[in-house]
């Protein structure tokens, strides 16, 4: 039920809406492949799901700017969150995805996953301040990305390699060991900064970071909160910025620095979850599944089980890594508490369940959920708190409830920074009453993955669809 | 009979101080279907163990004969066992279990093939497997639930799978280790039938109580006892085998009518099954 494979998938639901038999279905497909209808038809039907989402995130600054302008523009403020909250979940959403890559699919839970994090984090920063040999602190952006996941790939495999002769919470605790020593050593290592423990900046690198094709300046667009670039449409490089931005573009609109952020941390992720998503159907992504599923039957049958676990540990390490570099990149700061420290790793532990263990995109959800969630529970960018004590009026905040405390009083006690204990109780309802997250449940409901259903759906209601 | 295809010798196990396998030296043929039959811990799962790798022997050697000639098994982990074409069943049903019954032999195939290291291929990209696992299900009778989830089949259908599962990838040595466990008295003929059917074309080695299955199936049987291998030969043989009734079969006559076996059906019963065990 869980895993289902697209190639199953269709199947499954095919058999009474169109009359077809399952067999019939899966010729079908094979058919039209064969018949040579255009590979990017056949490739677009099949991933209608993903279009919508992205659609979604292509549009929702705009939706965000539209509705927060409208008469209910207050109610939208307290609900939604801010662009540049939702940057935070793309480069955050990455790392979890990453996360869930090996502890979802492969069920082994790696608990120190933040030494990824951290690592890319540090790296980016690290360079920029030139204090890494041989790279200048102006290399492009995307090879500090690149390096930075070649870098989380060598300690993967070291890592792997001591912490793969165990399994259960030993993995786990192996993984932890590691990342808190290096947590340890990038407190205290005097090389990186003047104080350590409090993190470092970017300091020698004015004109931050861009995403875009490395080394040709018109094929870039900067990042962060302060660098980043604004962007108006109708210029050359419009294709540049992809699917994402295309669509709900006219030329009258001017991006500031957080929505160009907003698009090419997107853009990034965007090719990071295809990566993850073709690796997961893979043959490799099968044996993944099957060590899973039943590491034991998986050596019998003839898996090196050893070396499948140590891939799909490098490949994670690598997204983790490329997720830190575009966290430092977007922030131009770190500290060893919000890279290294093992509750990062907690978070996209978190993001995951929420998200949907064991599917590739659910994490992403996952952490828009938290995110949005401690949003509209916290002060910043318009929540429930600023939103109730605007709104209602002085006489009803002044109201006693009970033996002299006030409404004002009350949300000041409820609402006020208690945002985590909130989402703790969440987090516990959550596993207890959702246990396959919110992906893992729509997939349990549709009978086989997300994406694969939508698509197989679409494909029965619109007769002779084509594009 | 064919030629040898696997074989021990002086293969020991030792757990602490407790010998589970001592000094067996035995030979399967390509073609024989042998039973390997013992009390409860006489050491037949541990002997399997040490066939397929999953545990490495104190003494002793395991060599397995392909067209190239022998090679040296012994010491090897399960999945290079495995990929020389040495299959196991398990006793306990050892599925991939929330997948489906055709992704359970689909990805057992893939094992024996060039194909999992490549991570950036679509698993559609390779058919033959899902072919593969297509004719398997048919030969053990599970086509039509080819489509279900591994864990919400009967027990039976869960044994057929788990032959199924050790088919994937053509071995050459199928190692059954009970296939009837737990199989209602009505179904062991079922079970039989493909065990018989997937015998024709591998060398069975096969663990099982049911004293009806072993002699239906047999071509050979031997006997373990406290780790040692007191009897290997004709099944007629064995079973008047003085020691071996002694220590295992406990009077067993396959003619003798009893309680529920009042059909004649062969099938096995508790209270053959029982004397010999306790």
């Amino acid at each position: 039920m869980a895993i289902s494979e697209p190639t199953d998938a269709p199947d499954d639901g095919a058999t009474d809406a169109d009359g077809g038999t399952a067999t019939a279905d899966s010729a079908d497909v094979a058919s039209e492949t064969a018949t040579g209808e255009h590979y990017l038809v056949e490739y677009l039907r099949g991933h209608v799901a993903h279009a919508f989402v992205v659609a979604f995130f292509g549009l929702y600054p705009f939706a965000h700017t539209f509705l927060t302008g409208s008469l209910v523009g207050a109610e939208m403020a307290m609900f939604l969150p801010r662009v540049q909250t939702m940057i935070t979940v793309f480069y955050f959403g990455l790392f979890a995805m990453s996360f869930d890559f090996i502890s979802g699919y492969t069920g082994y839970l790696s608990f120190g996953h933040s030494a990824f994090y951290g690592l890319g984090a540090y790296f980016v920063i690290l360079v920029a301040n030139g204090k890494v040999p041989l790279l200048g602190s102006g290399t492009p952006f995307m090879v500090l990305l690149l390096l930075a996941g070649i870098l989380a790939v060598v300690l993967a495999l070291l890592m792997g390699s001591v912490a793969f002769r165990l399994t259960g919470v030993y993995f786990a605790m192996i993984t932890l060991g590691f990342a808190q020593i290096l947590y340890v050593f990038f407190s205290n290592w005097d090389y990186l900064g003047s104080n350590p423990r409090d993190g470092i900046a970017v300091l020698g690198r004015q004109d931050g970071f861009s995403i875009g094709v490395p080394y040709v300046d018109s094929l870039n667009m900067s990042i962060g909160q302060l660098q980043g670039d604004t962007f108006t449409w109708g210029m050359d490089f419009a294709a540049m910025t992809g699917i994402d931005a295309l669509a709900p573009i006219s030329h009258t609109i001017v991006l500031g620095p957080g929505e160009v952020s907003y698009y090419m941390v997107g853009l990034v992720v965007l090719v990071c979850y295809f990566m993850l998503q073709r690796i997961v159907h893979s043959p490799f992504g099968r044996a993944m599944i099957a060590i899973r599923e039943n590491e034991e039957r998986a050596r019998a049958v003839g898996y090196d089980t050893f070396r499948v676990k140590m891939g799909a540990f490098a490949i994670s390490g690598f997204f983790g890594a490329v997720a830190g570099g575009l966290f430092t990149g977007y922030r131009t700061s770190v500290a060893p508490e919000n890279s290294f420290y093992f509750l990062t790793a907690g978070d996209a532990l978190l993001a995951s369940i929420i998200g949907g263990f064991g599917t590739v995109a659910g994490p992403l959800f996952g952490r828009l959920f938290h995110e949005g969630l401690h949003e509209f529970l916290t002060k910043e960018g318009g929540g429930l708190l600023p939103y109730l004590r605007s709104q209602l009026g002085e006489g009803t905040l002044n109201t006693v409830i009970v033996d002299g405390f006030t409404v004002a009083e009350a949300i000041e006690v409820f609402l006020n920074g208690r945002a985590g204990l909130y989402i703790g109780l969440l987090f516990v309802l959550f596993v207890l009453y959702v246990p396959n997250g919110l992906l893992g449940t729509l997939r349990g409901y549709l009978g086989g993955t997300v994406a694969g259903q939508v698509a197989a759906a679409v494909k029965r209601r619109v007769r002779g669809w084509k594009l | 009979m064919g030629d040898q295809v696997l074989r021990t010798d002086g293969l020991t196990k030792h757990f602490g101080g407790i010998t589970a396998v001592d000094g067996v030296s035995f030979a399967l043929d390509s073609e024989e279907c042998c039973a390997l039959i013992g009390p409860n811990g006489a050491g037949k799962t541990t002997f399997f163990n040490l066939l397929t790798g999953e545990l490495e022997p104190s003494e002793g050697s395991v060599e397995f004969h392909d067209d190239d000639g022998w090679h040296d098994l012994t010491g090897l982990a399960p999945h290079e066992t495995a990929s020389a074409g040495l299959h196991r069943s398990y006793q306990i049903t050892n599925l991939f279990p929330t997948t489906t019954v055709r992704e359970n032999v689909r990805v057992a195939a893939q094992a024996h093939g060039n194909a999992t290291s490549r991570f950036w291929r679509n698993v559609d990209a390779f058919p033959e497997y899902v072919d593969e696992a297509e004719s398997i299900l048919e030969r053990v009778g599970l086509s039509a639930k080819a489509d279900d989830v591994a864990r919400n089949l009967s027990h039976g259908e869960k044994r057929q799978l788990e032959l199924g599962v050790a088919l994937a990838g053509d071995p050459d040595v199928l190692l059954l280790d009970e296939p009837a466990a737990g199989v209602s008295s009505e179904s062991v003929d079922e079970v039989v039938d493909l065990i018989r059917n997937v015998a024709r074309d591998h060398a069975v080695l096969l663990v099982e109580h049911n004293m009806d299955v072993v002699m239906d199936l047999a071509d050979r049987i031997a006997v373990l006892h406290q780790g040692e291998l007191i009897a290997d030969g004709p099944p007629t043989e064995v079973r008047d085998d003085d020691a071996v009734q002694e220590a295992y079969l406990g009077g067993y006559d396959p003619d003798a009518p009893t309680a529920s076996d009042d059909g004649g059906d062969g099938s096995g019963t508790t209270g053959e099954d029982g004397g010999g065990v306790a």
